[in-house]
């Protein structure tokens, strides 16, 4: 089989190719082999399209867990989980206002792992929300929305504001007590939003009150326009952290590492065989990316180090769902009277900082305050424009922007504690103890 | 449009086609834009309902003898409160005017659950967010008898009917 020795091969034989099939077969599908060298580390992330969203090499700075605390991932890794899970329990559950209650029944008693697949979506709903919030406020105390990132920061918080979306269109669909009357109270604070805020109310109802058309629609918006937009929005965010440069570092980062030379800038190389080949592709990327031969190089190829930390991160996130999954079942409520709102008629954990809010006023705590909060997060890498404190954690120059910030966090996690502990019915305050 | 196609034979004809592509290429953008624009005005168009399959907002609550002096009776499903003090009758609306709950009778009059609204016998707010005071809908005694009611239309809180 030496195409040196002969120009034309000879014919294999049926036996050979039967012999040689798995080989052939596995080889027509991966190019690359285990990689073993350099130029096939780099060769990964261009041979196979599940890793292609990946840079061949990654700074090491951001392989540091304790900078990222790995939330994005795990954000990404639960929507995925969310919507497998999603799709299985569409296969069971009816938008119907007389049959979606016995749905849930359904899953819970007969469906085989109705109750742990209920469960899963359930736990990573509120791992969710939950995680991107963290995940916002750690990219906010590190100061990474800053130039050139302020685009992604925005579509983040897009993406924040669109999972809250998610879970909230989410929880009308088990048709129980807590569902109906979270989604009546949701869609009145829509109403008060000024001008368009009634319209945007019948808009979500199709109708004057929650009703049928109000399940239907919420459905829809919860399996196939919201994970639609979420799913487009994920991508653009991740194919942006490439763009703008890799994740954010302090400048100390890119310093030259101390290697054993210590030649001018314009001798340096690269150490590593056939480097310069293999990402001369990105010498086409603008921006502060690390570009071979022409600055420092504080950097480790992906394969095998990023992958593992990934894989890493997807085996913890997976196994804590399933254990809190096999753990704790998802709470179902009375099915829905509309005559009687239960007393407290209290909203899942993540709302309830706005429930107390909403206590006080309706415009104000449901409208004017989270418009203002989420105003001031959007324009924020717009007005800080100081290029201190990037890539580090509570960083000395960000003390006034991170005690803004962590103000309204605070404020909010009071709130949810007051709205969780101390509210009894009637919302009239209690002891919890 | 025909002026250009001649002129464009001229020693300017360079500027002129590239004037004309110009405009062209203004009018394609204000044509997709435009076409745009009137695709999402036509999406919220067919997602508002024009008819709604609630229930209807004018109903019979029954003869006025069904409600004898001195009644409080709150009808769940059509979150009404019909109150008869001597001859005088009149129907509130139970649902709360902060946020939507169901508002429960209580001792002093009514109160929500949801965020602790309070409000006296005549649906005045005593205490709580809510905005405005529970409605008073229109009450009229139909030919046959019973008593109608017309969620559509608020009247002064105080206006009873009298039978």
């Amino acid at each position: 089989m030496s195409p040196a020795a002969n120009p034309i091969p000879p014919k294999p034989g049926l036996l050979t190719a039967l012999k040689e099939l798995p080989k052939n077969v596995w080889n027509s599908i991966f190019r690359n082999p285990l990689p073993s060298n350099d130029l096939e580390k780099s060769a990964t992330s261009f041979t196979n399209f599940f890793l292609h969203i990946h840079p061949v090499k990654v700074h090491k700075h951001s392989l540091k867990p304790t900078y990222t605390l790995g939330l994005g991932l795990i954000s990404f890794f639960l929507f995925v989980i969310l919507i497998l899970t999603g799709i299985l329990l569409m296969f069971y559950y009816v938008p119907s206002t007389t049959q979606a209650y016995d749905r849930m029944l359904d899953l819970r008693g007969t469906v085989a792992f109705g109750m742990i697949l209920r469960n899963m979506h359930r736990w990573s709903a509120h791992g969710m929300v939950a995680v991107v919030f963290l995940h916002l406020a750690r990219v906010f105390f590190t100061g990474a929305y800053k130039k050139p990132r302020e685009f992604n920061w925005v579509l983040g918080v897009v993406l924040f504001l669109l999972t809250l979306f998610m879970s909230f269109t989410g929880y009308l669909l088990p048709w129980d007590q807590l569902a109906f009357w979270a989604i009546t109270v949701g869609t009145a604070i829509a109403g008060y939003a000024p001008v368009v805020g009634k319209d945007i109310q019948f808009l979500l109802m199709g109708g004057t009150s929650v009703g049928q058309e109000a399940l239907l629609r919420f459905y829809v918006l919860h399996v196939a326009v919201l994970p639609a937009i979420l799913t487009l929005g994920i991508s653009i965010h991740f194919w942006r952290i490439r763009k703008d440069g890799g994740l954010s570092r302090p400048p100390e980062a890119d310093a030259t590492p101390a290697l054993e030379f210590s030649a001018p800038a314009a001798t340096m190389k690269v150490a590593g065989p056939e480097s310069r080949k293999t990402y001369g592709l990105q010498g086409l990327v603008r921006g502060p990316i690390t570009k071979a031969g022409q600055v420092p190089d504080n950097t480790v190829f992906s394969w095998p180090d990023l992958f593992r930390a990934e894989l890493f991160t997807f085996v913890i996130t997976l196994s804590a769902i399933l254990i809190l999954s096999l753990l704790f079942n998802a709470p179902l409520e009375e099915p829905v009277n509309i005559l009687h709102p239960p007393n407290p008629a209290k909203a899942p954990w993540y709302f309830l900082g706005l429930q107390e809010m909403v206590s006080y006023s309706a415009f104000w705590g449901g409208i004017g305050i989270p418009t203002i909060f989420v105003v001031l997060l959007f324009i924020t890498p717009y007005i800080d424009r100081a290029q201190t404190g990037v890539g580090k954690w509570f960083a000395k120059e960000r003390l006034l922007a991170n005690t803004i910030f962590l103000t309204f966090v605070l404020a909010n996690i009071v709130f949810v504690i007051i709205g969780t502990f101390f509210r009894g019915p009637n919302w009239a305050f209690v002891m919890p103890w | 449009m025909a002026v250009n196609l001649k002129r464009s034979s001229g020693t300017g004809a360079s500027t002129e086609q590239i004037q004309r592509r110009r405009m062209l290429g203004w009018l394609t953008g204000l044509g997709l834009f435009g076409s745009g624009i009137l695709s999402a005005v036509s999406n919220f168009v067919f997602i508002k309902p024009r008819a709604t399959y609630g229930q209807p907002q004018r109903f019979s609550i029954g003869k006025p003898d069904d409600f004898p002096p001195g009644t409080r009776a709150t009808l769940g499903a059509r979150s009404l409160c019909v109150v008869r003090e001597g001859n005088k009758i009149a129907a509130l609306s139970t649902t709360c005017t902060h946020l939507g709950c169901i508002v429960g009778v209580s001792d002093t009059g009514f109160a929500c659950p949801c965020h602790g609204s309070r409000f006296d016998q005549d649906g005045t707010v005593t205490g709580g967010p809510a905005p405005r005071p529970l409605p008073w809908y229109k009450l009229t005694l139909a030919p046959n008898g019973e008593l109608e009611v017309d969620k559509d239309i608020e009247i002064t809180p105080g206006s009873y009917l009298s039978l």
